[in-house]
């Protein structure tokens, strides 16, 4: 076979053991007196195993190999739990990733491997140095489905149901019952039991013992009924074929009842873009069916539309991830900075099951992770500083997720030192930042300045911080998103930081206002409320502008002078929007409000530099182009 | 004409099924609203085809299926099977049961199964 082709599946697959294996040796790390971890790491190491055995990285499977008779050695009680067996299986489970990762790309075993593996030996006392040739055998025969359609006796029989096929289990049983009428049936894949159990039409094949020519063989299964295509081979390269396809669906599980495809994500991406586009299309439509009274049109547009906004529900929801997939690998992170810097942590994750779009979560991995470096590094204090100042020795970490309306919050907090105000205040002076007569700063301007792009108070550069992305790539990296990063810190209490992101990238509901002759959009997931202009709303206060709303006084931002667009416009014709972001609030006046549209956000990629007013921008409906106002930049 | 025997404890059901079959030509020489009345039924009419519910009060249709078959192997029974009971026709396939057809009827993937049956 040609593994080379199935890398890529092989590699997702195998992230996902990878990411058990570090969970369950961070489980075991915590109470070693609990086994269970053992035999979640034993079974992932063994399924690691197999599976590389069957791409042909006989180097990998070798080392996983070695650490199952390791594992078994835990498992069976021979072998004791200590802290330097923990440090081995850290290192194997690194070794075994960039195995992995090396042995998909072709560049031969990590260095790092022999090493590993005269520690595995070492520390088993010789004990788990079994040996390594019946892997693959062993692997074949351990396998829950037989991998035998390759090889053996018969002809390879593949068949594909037809899609509208009623209790598809049944007849694909129906089918292979069928075959056994004309010889004996040596293999089935998937397992029959899984086959006549399956709810949707599937393909699978089995290899049938027969003397029966081959037309026979055909018409026998297609009489079986519900048949879309069969097809009886004995060539080898067919073989292959329905192995994978048979690999590919072991590489789909089916938990609870569901089956799963893997979709490439750049097809998810296009197929996202021409919703967008379609969304679009549709506010164009519904504008010119507007403009044409006619009530059969009306209503077919209303249904189109209808199955429009369920299409594009449709699509969004396939595209959500649990933040798990993500935030699996940060416990093994937050463990090793810890040991490296001396700290004593205890990290926890909560709000795991909470749901992202798929590539917003893949974006803000690494935000996320200089985050927790820096919570690491700079805000958890080592445990003899913490004593002292009469706080628990080990520091207490939280990465979460959770919901608030339509965004996702991420957030990450520690009990650490805190941001130094005067230190940051310091620093402000120096670069300017500040005038000279602020002397103390608030939450806003302190993150304004830490976040400011070249800025940093680290005295020594670490190997955790001072390199990679700083606090200012993760707020312009959030912002791109479309989120807004907010911060909270207590000198000797600890910091947090809040990534404040919309469920999903590119479409959004936004309020178009206009000023002179341009359009804007407002994402509504900011705006609070509208109003339209009266000498009650708007007054001054202290000479300045301000908007009465009930009994606040809030802040009011003209976009004309935001914007610098020439002309006046008519304050009595004028519209007021409410603009929220967390607990601050404004009004901006436009010149008018003009519609509420769906919208695809186009992202910039010049956010930094001089476009702070907009995170992005748009077509509208009538195929106009309009600039996405950034709210936080407003506020 | 081809004979069918049709066992269904509901007249709706058998009333339907009746149609459709005696459009395609199908002469419905019985009708059975019980596992053993299809049994006994089946014994004394011979009918070509038969179709049969699963659940049936008084013997089920997998019972049947298996009872008609010890008597007569080369009987063409066609189960009458409701979503989700996929369990339930592969046992009757298992009992000896030649195909099946998924309710809510329709009549072309009925007559589908049928000729798959008796050919």
């Amino acid at each position: 076979m040609d593994p080379q082709r199935y890398a890529d599946l092989f590699r997702s697959e195998s992230g996902e053991q990878l990411s058990e294996i570090n969970r369950a040796l961070l489980d075991l790390e915590a109470a070693p007196a609990d086994l269970g971890p053992v035999h979640v790491l034993f079974r992932a190491v063994h399924t690691l195993k197999g599976m590389s055995a069957t791409m042909g990285y006989a180097g990998v499977a070798a080392f996983a190999h070695e650490l199952e008779s390791l594992l078994d050695r835990v498992r069976g009680g021979e072998q004791g739990i200590s802290a330097e067996l923990m440090d081995v299986l850290f290192a194997a489970a690194d070794v075994l990733e960039s195995g992995i990762e090396r042995a998909v790309n072709k560049q031969g075993d990590p260095p790092e491997l022999s090493t590993v593996l005269e520690q595995m030996r070492h520390v088993a006392g010789g004990g788990a140095t079994a040996e390594f040739h019946a892997v693959t055998g062993e692997y074949s025969a351990a396998a829950p489905r037989p991998v035998s359609l390759d090889e053996g006796p018969g002809v390879l029989v593949r068949v594909r149901q037809r899609a509208d096929t009623m209790l598809p289990g049944v007849r694909a049983f129906l089918v292979v019952q069928k075959a056994r009428t004309l010889g004996e049936v040596v293999a089935v894949s998937p397992p029959i039991e899984e086959l006549q159990g399956a709810e949707r039409p599937q393909a699978f094949a089995f290899r049938l013992v027969t003397t029966r020519p081959t037309a026979e063989i055909e018409a026998a299964i297609v009489a079986a009924g519900d048949i879309e295509h069969v097809e009886v081979s004995s060539g080898p390269g067919r073989h292959r074929a329905v192995r994978m396809a048979a690999a590919e669906d072991e590489a789909a599980p089916a938990p609870r009842g569901a089956r799963h495809v893997r979709i490439e994500l750049a097809r998810l991406d296009t197929l996202m873009n021409l919703i967008g586009e379609l969304v679009i299309t549709r506010g164009r439509l519904l504008q010119l069916t507007a403009a044409r009274s006619d009530a059969a049109l009306d209503e077919a547009m209303t249904q189109a539309s209808r199955l429009i906004g369920d299409l594009q529900a449709e699509v969004m929801a396939s595209r959500m991830v649990p933040v798990w997939q993500v935030f699996d690998r940060f416990p093994r992170l937050v463990r090793d900075a810890a040991r490296q810097l001396h700290k004593e942590i205890e990290f926890s994750v909560e709000g795991k099951e909470i749901e992202l779009d798929r590539s917003l979560l893949d974006e803000i991995g690494e935000p996320v992770v200089h985050l927790l470096r820096n919570a690491v590094d700079h805000g958890i204090e080592a445990p003899e500083v913490r004593v002292a100042q009469g706080k628990p020795r080990t520091g207490r970490l939280l990465l979460s997720a959770s919901r608030e309306r339509s965004a996702v919050l991420v957030r990450v907090a520690d009990d650490g030192r805190g941001i130094d105000r005067q230190r940051v205040l310091a620093r402000a002076h120096e670069l300017g930042m500040v005038g000279p007569e602020v002397t103390r700063l608030d939450a806003e301007q302190l993150f304004r300045v830490i976040a400011s792009p070249g800025f940093s108070t680290a005295a020594a550069v670490s190997n955790l911080s001072g390199r990679g992305v700083g606090i200012d790539a993760v707020q312009a990296r959030v912002r791109q998103l479309g989120g807004v990063v907010e911060l909270e810190t207590v000198p000797g209490e600890g910091t947090s930081i809040t990534l404040r992101l919309p469920q999903t990238l590119a479409i959004v509901r936004a309020v178009l206002a206009r000023v002179g002759g341009e359009q804007y959009a407002l994402p509504i997931q900011h705006v609070r409320e509208t109003l339209e202009w009266s000498t009650e709303a708007v007054q001054k206060v202290q000479g300045r502008e301000v908007l009465v709303l009930r009994d606040e006084v809030l802040p009011l931002v003209r976009l004309r002078e935001v914007m610098r667009t020439p002309g006046r416009g008519r304050d009595e014709k004028a519209d007021i929007v409410v603009l929220e972001r967390g607990d601050r609030r404004a009004g901006l006046l436009v010149d008018e409000l003009t519609d509420q549209q769906d919208i695809v956000v186009k992202q910039f990629d010049a956010v930094r530099d001089g476009l702070a007013l907009f995170s992005g921008a748009t077509i509208l409906a009538d195929g106009r182009p309009a600039l996405i106002v950034d709210v936080a930049s407003l506020l | 004409m081809p004979t069918v025997l049709i066992c269904d404890d509901a007249i709706f059901m058998r009333t339907m099924v009746g149609d459709i079959l005696q459009q395609a030509g199908f002469e419905v020489v019985g009708e059975a609203e019980t596992g053993a009345q299809a049994v006994e039924k089946y014994k004394q009419l011979k009918p070509d085809l038969v179709t049969m519910d699963i659940v049936m009060p008084d013997m089920g249709g997998i019972d049947a299926v298996r009872e008609i078959t010890k008597f007569d192997p080369g009987a063409k029974v066609l189960m009458c099977s409701a979503m989700g009971q996929q369990a339930l026709v592969v046992e009757a396939i298992q009992a000896g049961a030649k195909d099946f057809v998924v309710k809510p009827f329709q009549p072309s993937r009925v007559l589908e199964a049928v000729q798959r049956v008796l050919g």
